[in-house]
């Protein structure tokens, strides 16, 4: 009985791997970063100057946020991370970022993403300060939206 | 005696063997809720925040530019001003007439962009938020038209005699504020506007000259506005 009931949860673990086993190690993993602060930062907007003859209802928003990238599973190993932007409400948008040199600066449209760290893993954490903007069309300013962001780790 | 104690030892043994097995399997899934979950920061677009702003400058403004931060208010009441000759009077060539507007330059950005006395500045611009919270995604300037001009003595001339060519130093294509005539008596659509837009045209009116008026001095005020939409 002890036998079976063993084999029985070995069975369940090889069965939680065998399900884990694809989204963990199909090459793609969401890293922890709910260390990163603030972690639902408000943007601070402003309009791009109107421009002589063409309209162009761009309004920039402006943060800075704290990375704190829980990297603790790939320590020791070599891997590169991105920084993704899905597509979400309220439309397309276009993001780009300066860092202080931990991470890499960038930019990236909605649904897509962009490298931000490639080399070794040797520390349990990176942090980095993200000097984010984004692009908004201020058609699209109806209401409060959140926009979400991934750090993806690819091995 | 000692039996008993091994098996104890051996069913510990077990039991941590299963707690290990157990431990390693919530640690996977853990890992796993980790790894495929959900943590990602977020930024936040708020809403309403953001202030709308319409400016509309006719001639003289306050000097300053968009691109300078110091547009202000003024107001100044520019004029335009045609003088027939007695033996021009009704002859159909149309009468140039003058501004007593100084602004050569852009409230954009300072560059020269109008000749003066002969064109009179205009520039505007449109910024509003959120088209789907009641304003528009254009905006207008209107000319608010009498039906005509008047001397002291009532005599009147039609605001239809009057009319303007539209350029400016450097432009190419359509102007924002296009050419027109007057629509006496009525409210028109001079120029339009999209979202974040700045427009500016430099305007020469002229007088048709078609009609022999009594002798005097004929004179009639033009409102402009910007209003969304």
């Amino acid at each position: 009985m002890n036998a079976s009931y063993l084999a029985g949860v070995a069975c369940g673990c090889l069965l939680a791997a065998a399900v884990c086993a694809p989204a963990a190690y199909a090459g793609t993993t969401v890293i922890d970063d709910s260390g990163s602060l603030p972690y639902n930062a408000p943007l601070t907007l402003h309009w791009l100057p109107p421009l002589r003859g063409a309209g162009q209802a761009t309004v920039i928003g402006t943060t800075s946020v704290r990375v704190h990238l829980n990297v603790t599973p790939w320590l020791h190993r070599s891997g590169r991370i991105y920084l993704m932007l899905p597509a979400q409400q309220p439309g397309a948008l276009t993001a780009s970022w300066s860092t202080q040199g931990r991470l890499l600066a960038g930019r990236l449209t909605s649904g897509s993403r962009t490298l931000v760290y490639s080399g070794p893993i040797s520390t349990a954490f990176i942090e980095d300060v993200l000097q984010l903007t984004l692009n908004i069309d201020a058609r699209q300013l109806q209401q409060l939206y959140p926009i979400n962001f991934q750090f993806q780790m690819e091995q | 005696m000692s039996s008993p104690r091994r098996v104890p030892q051996e069913r510990r043994g077990r039991t941590d063997l299963r707690l290990q097995l157990a431990s390693a399997c919530a640690a996977a899934l853990l890992a796993f809720a980790v790894s495929g979950g959900a943590a990602a920061f977020t930024v936040t677009i708020p809403a309403g925040v953001l202030t709308g702003t319409l400016y509309l400058q006719i001639g003289v403004g306050n000097g300053g530019t968009f691109q300078g931060g110091n547009l202000a208010t003024n107001a100044t009441q520019n004029t335009e001003t045609a003088t027939v000759p007695a033996s021009a009077l009704g002859n159909g060539t149309a009468q140039a007439m003058t501004t007593n507007s100084s602004v050569t330059t852009s409230a954009y950005n300072g560059r020269t962009f109008c000749t003066v006395p002969g064109q009179l500045y205009i520039g505007a611009y449109y910024q509003v938020p959120v088209v789907a919270l009641g304003w528009s995604s254009t905006a207008s300037v209107r000319a608010t038209v009498p039906a005509a001009l008047s001397d002291a003595s009532g005599d009147t001339i039609s605001f239809s005699r009057i009319s303007w060519t539209s350029s400016g130093i450097g432009d190419s294509g359509a102007e924002v504020f296009p050419a027109g005539t007057f629509a006496a008596g009525t409210t028109q659509a001079v120029g339009t506007l999209s979202q974040n837009q700045w427009g500016e045209s430099c305007w020469a009116f002229s007088y048709a000259n078609t009609t022999v008026p009594r002798a005097g001095t004929y004179s009639g005020i033009v409102l402009y506005t910007l209003s969304d939409p």
